[in-house]
C-alpha cells in the first residue's frame, strides 16, 4: 500500500526537471513522431469510447434471436454480434465482450459518475474518474502533454442527461483532462503566432528570468515550467499529434470522415505521442423512442471507426499496449431498447494484452423478455473499474488521501476483478 | 481568568524557554504516527483489546492490559514495548526507527502536549467584552505574531512596499487588480495613513461584497454542482444567485450571525430567497438531507469536520457518531429541495439511517455539539433553537470558525489547519491570536468588515513576500508557517477573470475557444458552458493551498495564443485617445500600472520603450508589451 501526497510528489518531479527555466532545450522533446512506441514504465495506455446516454446491448453486442437486429457470426466461432456491425464482427478475435454488466443505477448522471469512478456519488467528496487515475498512475511525469485528454465526438441529438466531466478530486487539478472540443480543429489555442509571438516571447524572457531570481518560490517555478512546456509544445513537431492533416487521406477515410471516426484517429495519434488515457465521448445514445432506427443510422460510423482503430493499433504493433474500452453508463431495456436498463448490459474491451476472443457473462435467453437479467457472472461497476485499473497495470492496493485526512482506496473494497479477461 | 494586556512578549519568551528544544509533543509529533499506524485498529472505528489511542485520556486509560503509557517510563509502557519489539502494528510495516524514537522520547519527557507547553500563548492579550479600535487590535495581532517569531529565533520579513501592499489588498478585498490611475494615485499619495484609508475605501466598495460573496459561494458549492436525479439539471444560475446574495450582504455590512441566520432558518420558496439553495446544494440529489446539512453547517459555520462521524465514531478524531446525529436532529424536519423548504414542528430526536455502517436504527436525542442538551420531548421547530446556541456570544465554534477562515483566506494558511478541523488535539499555531480574533468578532456583533479591517491593518498582513538573497529556504518556510512573511499565492479563477476584464477594459471578456461560442452552450448535456463557467473550469485553483500553481498546458496556451489576449486593451486605447501627445515612457508606465500595479524599473522601462521605438507600428508594439505583462508570472501571482 502506498499513500500519496500528490502535491509534494509533483513538486519534486518538477524540481528535478526544472533545472533550466525558460530554456526549451531542457524539455525532453521527442522530435520524431515516427519513433517506436512510447515507453510507459508504469502501465498501459487506454482509449475509452464512451457512448453517452446508454447504448442498447441487444442492438450491439448482445443480440437476441428474435431481436430487431439479427445476430451475425464473427471471426470467433460461437460468438455473434448484431448484424449492423459487420466490420467489428471481423475483428472480434481481438475483443472481449462483457455481457453481464449489472450496475444498479438507472439515472444518467449518477450512473455516469459510478461507471467513471467505481464509486456511488456522494456529497462532500468527488471521486477521481478513471482517466484522472490513469494520469496519476500511468502518465509520464513531467511530460509536456497532459496524460489525460478528452475528445468531444459530438452528438446526433441532445439528450441523455447532464454531461459528466472527469474530475480529478483529491488527486489534484493537475490530473484534470485536457479537453479537445473538436477533433478536426485539434487543441484550442495551439496556433503558432509566427514572428510576432517570437518577438513577444523574447520580450517576456528577460523579465521572467529576473523575476525567478527575485522570487524563487514554488509557484513561480511551476508557472514558468508550465509556460515553457506550452511554448515548447507550440514549437515542437509533437504538436502535430493534434493535427489530423498529417494522416493519409485513405486512413482518414477508413476511420470515417465523421466526427466520431476522426476522434478515434486523433485518440490513436495522441496515445502514440505519449498521452496515456484518451476518452472519446459521443453524446446521443439515450434512445427513448426506440433504439433500432437510431442505431441503424449510427452503426456504420461506429463500426468503421472502432474496427479501424483496433486494426490500426494492431498494424502499428501497439495493440497489446493500448486497451480499448467501449461502454456507456448503462444499457437499454430488452427488446426495443426504449428505457434505461442497468440490470443486464454489455461493454466491450479490445487490445491491452487481454485474453481476447471471449465472451464473459450471459443474459437470459428464455422467458417473455429475453435478456432481462444476468444469468451468469454479474459484473458490478466497482468490479469493472478494478478490472480496468488492473489491466492498465495500476496496483489495486493504492490508497489516496482525501481532504480531512480521509484515506480513500483506489477501488471499493468489495470490487472483484474479472479474471477471465486476463491473458 | 483575565490577564493584563501588558503581558509582553518577553514573558512569552521566558515561558517557552522552559520547554527543551526538540521535545516531541503529542499533537504534532505523536498523534500523526499513531494515526497512520495504530488507529485503524485502536481508534474510533475499532477498539481492539479495548484500546482507543485517539486522545491522551484514552492512552492513559489503555486497554485490556492496563495503561498504554506511563509518564517518564518508556520501558514500563506497553505502547513503547510493543512497537519496539515489532509486535505492533500487527501484519503491517513496522514503525521506522525515527517514529519509534519519537514515541520513546515523548514518553520519557513525561507525555508533553502542545496545550501544556504552549499555555503561555493562550492569552489573547486584549480584554474581551467590548469592541476595540482596529489599530489597537492590529497592534495586538502583531504582538502575537512577533512574540512567536522571537521564540523561534526568527525575524519577520520587511514591510511590503506600497505597490506590493496595493496590489495584494485590492486582490484580497475586491478580487481584482487596481486600475492604472487608481494605482498611480495611491503610489503618489504622500499621506502617511494612506494604507488605512485605502482599506476603508475598498471595504466600502461593492466589489468587497462580491469578492467575499464569491469566496463563500465557492466554499459551499462543489466544483461541479450536484443535480437532480435524472435530467441532471445543475442549479448553476441559482448557485450564482447565492453568490450575489452573499455579495449584497457583505457589501451592506450585515453581521455574520444575521447572514448565517438568514441562510439556516430559511423556508418557503426560492424566488425571493436565493440563500435557500444552500440546503439543496449540500444535500443529496438536490434534496435537503439532515446529514448533508449537518456536515456543511459543521464545516462552514462551526469549523469542525464531522463527516466521518456520520457512519461511525471518527477513527482518528474524538467525535462520536452520537455527536453527529444529535446535531443532525436539528435539521431532521427540514424538508425540501433546491426550490422550496418546509419545516414542521417535531420531537427532538432522530433515527440513525440504514446507510450508516454502525448503529443503524438507533434513536439519538437532539443536542448541541459538546454542550447542553435541550428538552428533546418538546415538539417544536428546532432550527431557531440551534441558531440561538450557535450565534450566542460564548459559542465555542461560531466566531472561531469565521476568524480562522478569514485568516486562511488572507494568509493561505489557517491558524488551525485544515481550516475546518478545530478541536483540542489539532491545536492552533497561535492560540491567543485565534482567541483574540474570535473575541473581537463576537464583541463587535460579528462585524465582518471590522474584523477584516483589524487584520488588514496589521503589519502581519502588510509584510513583504520579497526574498533577500541568501535567506535559507528553511528559514523562509518557518517564517511562512509563523506568518512572518507574506506568502506568494496564485490568483483564484475569479481574481484572474476580473483582473483580465479590468486590464483589457472588456466586461464581456470571453476566453472560450473561438469556434465554440455559437455551439450548444445551454443544454444539460452541453460539453461547453458559458464564458464564466468555462473560465472557472479552466482556471480553478487548489482550494486547500493557494500557493500551489496547478495550471498546465491548456491554461498557458490560452494566455499565449487566445485571440482576445493577443489584442489590445480598450482601457489603454481610451488613455491614448485622451492623451494624444503622450510619450512612449508614459504609455509603458500606464501599462505596468494597469497590470502589475507598479511602475516599471529603470531597466524595464528602457526595454519596453526601446521595443516600442524600434517599430513604426507603435499600436502593435503596445499590444506586445501588454501581452508580455499579462504573461508575466508576476501577473498571476498575489504577493
Amino acid at each position: 500500500m502506498h499513500i500519496t501526497d500528490t502535491t509534494i510528489s509533483r513538486r519534486d518531479v518538477l524540481r528535478l526537471s526544472a533545472a533550466g527555466l525558460l530554456s526549451a532545450a531542457s524539455v525532453p522533446w521527442f522530435e520524431s513522431l515516427a519513433r517506436a512506441a512510447v515507453q510507459r514504465p508504469r502501465g498501459k495506455a487506454c482509449i475509452l469510447l464512451w457512448m453517452d446516454g446508454g447504448p442498447s446491448q441487444q442492438h450491439t453486442f448482445d443480440p437476441k434471436p428474435n431481436g430487431e437486429f439479427k445476430p451475425i457470426s464473427t471471426s470467433v466461432p460461437g460468438i455473434q454480434i448484431a448484424e449492423m456491425f459487420p466490420k467489428l464482427a471481423q475483428c472480434t478475435e481481438h475483443m472481449a465482450l462483457l455481457r453481464s454488466m449489472s450496475t444498479q443505477i438507472n439515472d444518467h448522471y449518477d450512473a455516469k459518475y459510478y461507471l467513471h469512478t467505481g464509486f456511488r456519488r456522494v456529497t462532500g467528496l468527488e471521486h477521481p474518474a478513471i482517466g484522472c487515475i490513469s494520469s496519476r498512475e500511468v502518465g509520464l511525469p513531467g511530460d509536456s502533454l497532459p496524460a489525460f485528454v478528452t475528445i468531444d465526438a459530438g452528438n446526433d441529438k441532445v439528450n441523455g442527461g447532464r454531461f459528466y466531466r472527469s474530475v480529478p478530486g483529491y488527486l489534484g487539478p493537475q490530473h484534470a483532462p485536457l479537453a479537445v472540443q473538436n477533433p478536426m480543429q485539434g487543441l484550442e489555442n495551439l496556433a503558432n503566432g509566427g514572428d510576432r509571438i517570437d518577438r513577444r516571447l523574447e520580450l517576456l524572457a528577460k523579465s521572467e528570468q529576473r523575476f525567478a531570481r527575485e522570487l524563487p518560490v514554488p509557484a513561480v517555478g511551476l508557472k514558468q515550467a508550465a509556460f515553457d512546456r506550452a511554448v515548447g509544445l507550440m514549437r515542437s513537431p509533437r504538436s502535430a499529434a493534434f493535427d489530423l492533416d498529417h494522416e493519409p487521406a485513405s486512413l482518414r477515410d477508413q476511420y470515417g470522415r465523421d466526427r466520431f471516426g476522426q476522434s478515434c484517429l486523433l485518440a490513436r495519434r495522441l496515445i502514440e505521442s505519449g498521452v496515456s488515457f484518451v476518452e472519446v465521448f459521443h453524446r446521443g445514445w439515450d434512445d427513448h423512442e426506440g433504439a433500432a432506427l437510431r442505431i441503424a443510422a449510427r452503426a456504420p460510423w461506429m463500426d468503421a471507426a472502432m474496427s479501424t482503430l483496433i486494426l490500426d493499433l494492431k498494424n502499428r504493433g501497439m495493440l497489446d499496449d493500448v486497451l480499448v474500452v467501449w461502454m456507456g453508463e448503462f444499457g437499454r431495456s430488452p427488446g426495443d431498447g426504449n428505457g434505461h436498463f442497468c440490470q443486464a448490459w454489455s461493454s466491450a474491451l479490445a487490445g491491452g494484452g487481454i485474453n481476447s476472443g471471449i465472451v464473459v457473462g450471459k443474459t437470459s435467453e428464455k422467458g417473455s423478455r429475453p435478456g432481462d437479467r444476468v444469468v451468469d457472472r454479474p459484473i458490478g461497476a466497482p468490479d469493472f473499474i478494478a478490472t480496468l485499473c488492473s489491466l492498465l497495470g495500476i496496483d489495486l492496493h493504492t490508497e489516496y488521501m482525501a481532504p480531512g485526512a480521509r484515506p480513500m482506496p483506489l477501488v471499493d473494497k468489495s470490487a472483484r476483478v474479472v479474471q477471465e479477461v486476463f491473458a | 481568568m483575565h490577564r493584563t494586556p501588558f503581558f509582553t512578549t518577553a514573558v512569552l519568551v521566558c515561558a517557552l524557554r522552559i520547554c527543551p528544544a526538540g521535545e516531541p509533543l503529542l499533537e504534532q509529533d505523536v498523534l500523526p504516527i499513531l494515526r497512520k499506524h495504530c488507529m485503524g485498529c485502536h481508534g474510533g472505528l475499532k477498539q481492539e483489546a479495548q484500546l482507543d489511542l485517539r486522545t491522551l485520556p484514552g492512552l492513559l486509560r489503555g486497554g485490556e492490559s492496563g495503561p498504554s503509557v506511563m509518564a517518564g517510563q518508556p520501558d514500563q509502557s506497553p505502547l513503547w514495548k510493543l512497537v519496539a519489539s515489532g509486535e505492533m502494528p500487527q501484519e503491517k510495516t513496522p514503525l521506522s526507527h525515527k517514529d519509534r524514537q519519537t514515541i520513546r522520547d515523548w514518553i520519557a519527557a513525561g507525555l508533553p502536549t502542545f496545550a501544556t507547553r504552549h499555555a503561555a500563548f493562550d492569552d489573547p492579550l486584549l480584554a474581551r467584552g467590548s469592541r476595540h479600535e482596529p489599530p489597537q487590535v492590529a497592534q495586538v495581532i502583531d504582538r502575537h505574531i512577533t512574540g512567536q517569531l522571537q521564540v523561534q529565533g526568527l525575524k519577520p520579513a520587511a514591510v511590503a512596499d506600497d505597490a506590493e501592499f496595493l496590489r495584494r489588498v485590492f486582490l484580497d478585498l475586491t478580487g481584482r487588480v487596481p486600475q492604472s490611475d487608481q494605482a498611480a494615485a495611491f503610489l503618489d499619495d504622500p499621506a502617511p495613513d494612506k494604507r488605512g484609508k485605502l482599506i476603508d475605501t475598498l471595504l466600502a466598495s461593492p466589489e468587497f461584497g462580491q469578492q467575499f460573496g464569491r469566496t463563500w459561494r465557492d466554499w459551499i458549492c462543489p466544483p461541479e454542482l450536484p443535480s437532480d436525479m435524472n435530467s441532471g439539471r445543475q442549479p448553476i444560475q441559482q448557485a450564482r444567485a447565492l453568490g450575489d446574495w452573499f455579495s449584497k450582504r457583505f457589501a451592506e455590512g450585515d453581521s455574520w450571525d444575521r447572514i448565517v441566520r438568514e441562510i439556516l432558518s430559511v423556508k418557503g420558496e426560492i424566488k425571493t430567497q436565493p440563500q435557500m439553495i444552500f440546503f439543496g446544494l449540500v444535500g443529496q440529489d438536490a434534496k435537503v438531507t439532515p446529514d448533508g446539512s449537518t456536515r456543511s453547517v459543521a464545516s462552514l459555520f462551526m469549523g469542525v469536520q464531522l463527516q466521518c462521524a456520520q457512519c461511525h465514531d471518527d477513527p482518528y478524531r474524538d467525535w462520536a457518531q452520537r455527536d453527529f446525529w444529535s446535531l443532525a436532529a436539528f435539521f431532521r424536519n427540514v424538508k425540501g429541495d433546491f426550490k422550496k423548504i418546509d419545516e414542521q414542528p417535531g420531537e427532538g430526536r432522530i433515527t440513525i439511517p440504514r446507510s450508516a455502517f454502525r448503529n443503524a436504527g438507533q434513536q439519538v436525542p437532539i443536542g448541541f455539539l459538546k454542550g447542553a442538551q435541550p428538552d428533546a420531548a418538546q415538539k417544536k421547530t428546532w432550527r431557531p433553537v440551534f441558531l440561538d446556541w450557535l450565534t450566542s456570544k460564548d459559542n465555542p465554534f461560531f466566531a472561531r470558525a469565521f476568524a480562522n477562515r478569514l485568516w486562511f483566506q488572507l494568509f493561505s494558511r489557517g491558524i488551525v489547519n485544515p481550516v475546518d478541523d478545530l478541536r483540542a488535539l489539532n491545536p492552533p499555531s497561535h492560540p491567543g491570536l485565534l482567541q483574540l480574533l474570535s473575541n473581537e468578532f463576537a464583541d463587535s456583533g460579528y462585524d465582518v468588515k471590522h474584523l477584516v479591517r483589524c487584520v488588514c491593518n496589521s503589519q502581519a498582513y502588510q509584510r513583504s513576500s520579497r526574498l533577500t538573497v541568501g535567506t535559507p529556504k528553511l528559514t523562509v518556510d518557518r517564517q511562512l508557517q509563523r506568518f512572518g512573511r507574506a506568502p506568494v499565492r496564485v490568483m483564484t479563477a475569479d481574481m484572474l477573470f476580473e483582473s483580465l476584464k479590468r486590464v483589457y477594459g472588456d466586461p464581456q471578456l470571453d476566453l472560450r475557444a473561438v469556434d465554440q461560442k455559437d455551439g450548444n452552450t445551454s443544454g444539460e448535456s452541453a460539453a461547453v458552458g458559458d464564458a464564466y463557467l468555462e473560465f472557472h473550469r479552466k482556471f480553478g485553483t487548489n482550494e486547500g493551498d493557494a500557493t500551489d500553481f496547478t495550471h498546465g498546458i491548456p491554461q498557458m496556451l490560452t494566455f499565449i495564443n487566445h485571440p482576445r489576449l493577443l489584442q489590445g486593451s480598450r482601457g489603454f486605447d481610451e488613455f491614448l485617445k485622451a492623451h494624444p501627445q503622450t510619450t512612449p515612457q508614459r504609455a509603458v508606465e500606464w501599462l505596468y500600472l494597469a497590470t502589475l500595479s507598479r511602475r516599471p524599473t529603470g531597466d524595464e522601462l528602457a526595454e519596453a520603450t526601446a521595443y516600442v521605438m524600434a517599430t513604426d507600428q507603435p499600436a502593435d508594439a503596445y499590444q506586445d508589451v501588454l501581452w508580455m505583462l499579462v504573461n508575466r508570472s508576476e501577473f498571476i501571482c498575489v504577493r
